[in-house]
């Protein structure tokens, strides 16, 4: 029974900082977009216009839930929550210092990757159920996408489990240890490239934000939602960005690791958060530059170029640590 | 047994965020392919052409300022000098060269407005803030010149309205610099992106025979190699007095227009400089009579306006409001090749194929 | 690749750039002199000539003169002067054609509204609206109007 109450109590408090996370990072995402933009971004609401997105989640949860006449009700009503949960799970998984992880799972990498890919389902779900034709392709696109790019993104990270030697996240860190040179970027840099290129579009943002291309399909497979069941939407794919960016930040930043031994003295917790940050603020500053792909360009990066790349970093990193060894 | 497959038919407008206004299209799309494609219009028909003829020639100038509301002042000069021409009026050089500064300002300010939606729909956000920050300098300087911001109605029957206030044509002298230098930035962030050019090279082609067959004018036209323009072709204003070249292209896509509008912003600028040099002193406006009353008579004449050819035919019966009056609008023109460009392109290539034809749906629609 | 670098760094450069974006409506805007504003009317200065009225393009105007109180004048003076601004495109030729400068625009844009009949504007509004009035008005001047009083910017 206290085991029960304290796992609540640890989803509570991860629920309460992943939602923080949530509701800045799209402040801050506002804020970057604006800066970049020649705006000032949010502003009004609170000091710095802190409080806007506070204040957006408040009108959302005020909003009329809408379920169209001619929608599947049942499915309709329950894709957010097929999109929303897994994006929680995830979080379980991540370690975000030594001491700080709430789940140590022996397949951790593995259970990551698995359990987000549910989420698809949800937008597919959310795109079909809606009966509603640019929801519908939104869906389409959005299965085609993410199941694409699915299989470069799990083929980027065999390379770094070759050269840890396992799949437990924790370790995965350990074995980054002792100074910038030790992080898996350097020697997986290519990895690090289609890891980072496929998490974006399995993020569905910008430049493969194709499912919810607005100048195209409006809104895409979330354009009948309306309140809190699109927030949930919403809240997935920030999720999505808390777990893919403290994925890379574990898999080829080293994770809570300083850059130097010598900065071992700065708590892990910071400079994981510090990658962390980076990693977000890159998703975001593409957002600012970078148009969207076509859907067959899109398809045909994914196959004809990362998943070659993907392939061929195994083979070499195979040969590599079968003759150092 | 094989999957039953259907055909959509789906209605992308009247509110669609690329249309770029009231404009719709019916698609029939299989997957994400269009089979058919037939464009609506006319959810912004103002009938300017009718209600022109209830109006004295004065009174219709602010109207044109509506048709093609991103470049009003083009729309200003086809109908002055359509009726100039027909009662034969003399424009003092001043107030020429003050219509020709203010034309090629707008034709900057309408390709930018173009540049900046037409990155939107490719799905890039900051361009369109960049290309409008740029164009509120020449809005800014509009606005000093004729008071408003949008609709100028700046020109008159036989001049302008206002002379060009204290320092104005400073700043315009020491805006063509401060645009060089934008567009620098702009060719950073766009023309060499390899996303851009995947997006637009090799979509929506066609040749110059067919441009030609379907009426096409402006950019539409030059990105197949004619290097057809009406400010060398049949020069009217002051064109024919400075030197600048009429930017083409070959290939016939997206790209070509793309390059051919992003040329045309610095021919504009190069325009600019030569005519800010040579402006003479003296009087704005002819002398015109206090009622225009044009002669009996039919005219035409056409400029090239940011989309392209706009053309004026007046029918007079020698009263102060014209007995017919008929615009040749670019957009409405230029538009009628989409559905040949877009049967069989993507969903995706829509967007681009419709953005880089360069509509403004208020002249579509007239 | 080289393409999207270059991109990335004009956007980073931006973002370091001074920001463009106004306080409106914290901080008014400021227009230049000559904006087409709404209109400022002064029922004084009225002839009741209907020349405004006959020049508008949109029909937006419409006045009605009384004889003049005083029994030794024979000139009307206005009664009513209404501007619809539903309709009216602020096109600056009622300002324009004005022999006595009666009618003339201000740099005031803001019109909005939460009831159409709130657009339909009556001459005590217009001559309360005496800010930001415009210094360059008529092209149309009567001669006794040009040596008149100089109706100046109040600005």
């Amino acid at each position: 029974m206290s085991m029960f109450v304290s796992a609540m109590t640890t989803a509570a408090v991860m629920m309460g900082i992943t939602l923080g996370f949530v509701t800045y990072a799209i402040y801050a995402e506002r804020k970057v977009l604006g800066w970049m933009q020649l705006r000032i971004g949010p502003n009004r609401v609170g000091p710095w216009g802190l409080l806007q997105t506070v204040a957006d989640v408040l009108k959302l949860l005020l909003k009329e839930d809408i379920v169209p006449h001619k929608a599947d009700r049942t499915m309709f009503l329950l894709a957010p929550i097929v999109a929303f949960v897994p994006s929680f799970t995830v979080i379980a998984a991540l370690p975000f210092s030594e001491h700080l992880l709430l789940a140590d799972i022996t397949i951790g990498l593995l259970y990551v990757l698995a359990v987000s890919s549910i989420s698809t389902l949800g937008i597919v779900l959310g795109g079909w159920a809606s009966n509603n034709k640019y929801a519908l392709l939104g869906g389409m696109r959005a299965a085609a996408q993410m199941i694409s790019y699915e299989v470069p993104l799990l083929l980027s990270v065999v390379p770094v489990v070759m050269l840890a030697g396992s799949l437990r996240l924790g370790d995965i860190v350990q074995e980054q240890a002792g100074g910038f040179w030790h992080w898996y970027i350097v020697p997986q840099f290519f990895a690090f490239g289609v890891f980072l290129i496929a998490s974006v579009a399995e993020l569905n943002r910008t430049p493969f934000d194709l499912p919810e291309a607005e100048s195209e399909l409006v809104a895409g497979y979330h354009v009948e939602y309306s309140g809190f069941r699109f927030a949930f939407f919403m809240l997935a794919e920030y999720m999505y960005v808390f777990a893919m960016a403290a994925m890379t930040t574990v898999l080829f930043l080293g994770g809570w690791h300083a850059p130097h031994p010598a900065l071992d003295v700065v708590p892990g917790v910071v400079w994981f958060v510090l990658k962390f940050v980076g990693v977000v603020f890159f998703l975001f500053w593409i957002r600012a530059t970078l148009p969207r792909l076509r859907v067959d360009q899109l398809m045909g990066f994914a196959w004809t170029v990362l998943l070659p790349i993907a392939l061929l970093d195994i083979v070499v990193t195979a040969i590599v640590q079968s003759i150092i060894r | 047994m094989a999957i039953r497959t259907e055909q959509l038919l789906l209605n992308v407008g009247p509110q669609h965020p690329s249309t770029h206004g009231v404009f719709r299209i019916v698609v029939t799309i299989d997957g994400e392919t269009i089979v058919n494609a037939t464009p609506v219009m006319g959810y912004l028909h103002r009938g300017t052409e009718k209600l022109a003829e209830q109006l004295t020639y004065t009174q219709i100038i602010p109207y044109t300022d509506r048709m093609d509301y991103v470049s009003a002042m083009t729309n200003n000069y086809v109908l002055c000098h359509t009726v100039e021409k027909l009662m034969q009026l003399e424009v003092p050089e001043r107030a020429e060269f003050l219509r020709l500064i203010v034309m090629e300002l707008q034709r900057i300010a309408s390709h930018l407005v173009w540049w900046g939606t037409y990155l939107l729909d490719i799905g890039a956000m900051s361009p369109f803030l960049y290309a409008f920050r740029d164009r509120e300098r020449i809005i800014h300087l509009f606005n000093e010149l004729c008071g408003a911001r949008l609709t100028y109605f700046y020109m008159r029957i036989g001049g302008v309205k206002w002379d060009a206030p204290e320092g104005w044509l400073d700043r315009v002298r020491a805006f063509v610099p401060t645009m060089r230098a934008q567009m620098a930035q702009y060719d950073a962030l766009v023309s060499g992106n390899e996303i851009f050019l995947a997006r637009m090279k090799g979509i929506g082609t066609y040749d110059a025979q067919t441009a030609i067959a379907y009426g096409l004018s402006g950019a539409n036209l030059r990105c197949t190699g004619v290097p057809y323009d009406v400010r060398t072709h049949h020069p009217y204003s002051l064109y024919d007095r400075f030197s600048f070249r009429v930017p083409i292209a070959h290939s016939g896509d997206c790209y070509a227009r793309y390059c051919v509008r992003i040329a045309e912003i610095h021919e504009s600028l190069n325009i600019l400089e030569q005519a800010l040099d040579v402006v003479p002193d003296g009087p704005i406006m002819g002398k015109v009579p206090r009622v225009v009353r044009p002669p009996e008579g039919e005219v035409t004449a056409s400029i090239e306006s940011p989309r392209g050819e706009i053309g004026c035919t007046i029918v007079s019966k020698g009263k102060d409001r014209p007995y017919r009056l008929k615009f040749r609008r670019p957009s409405f023109v230029n538009l009628q090749i989409l559905p040949k460009l877009l049967i069989g392109e993507s969903m995706t290539n829509l967007v681009t194929i419709l953005g880089a034809i360069d509509i403004v749906v208020g002249e579509v629609d007239g | 690749m080289k393409g999207i670098a270059k991109g990335l760094g004009v956007t980073m450069k931006h973002m370091f750039a001074p920001k463009v974006t106004s306080a409106y409506p914290d901080v008014p805007i400021d227009m230049p002199d000559r904006f087409r504003g709404v209109q400022y009317f002064e029922p004084d200065l009225c002839i009741v000539c209907n020349q405004c009225v006959r020049i508008c393009p949109t029909d937006c105007i419409t006045l009605t003169g009384k004889p003049n109180p005083d029994p030794l004048k024979k000139n009307k003076v206005i009664d009513t002067f209404n501007v619809n601004f539903e309709i009216c495109i602020l096109c600056d030729l009622c300002t324009e054609v004005c022999p006595t400068e009666a009618i003339v625009m201000t740099n005031n844009f803001e019109l909005a509204a939460y009831s159409r009949d709130e657009l339909y504007k009556d001459k005590e509004w217009l001559y309360a609206n005496n800010t930001h009035i415009r210094s360059e008005n008529s092209t149309n001047l009567s001669p006794a109007a040009k040596g008149g009083k100089d109706n100046g910017s109040e600005r």
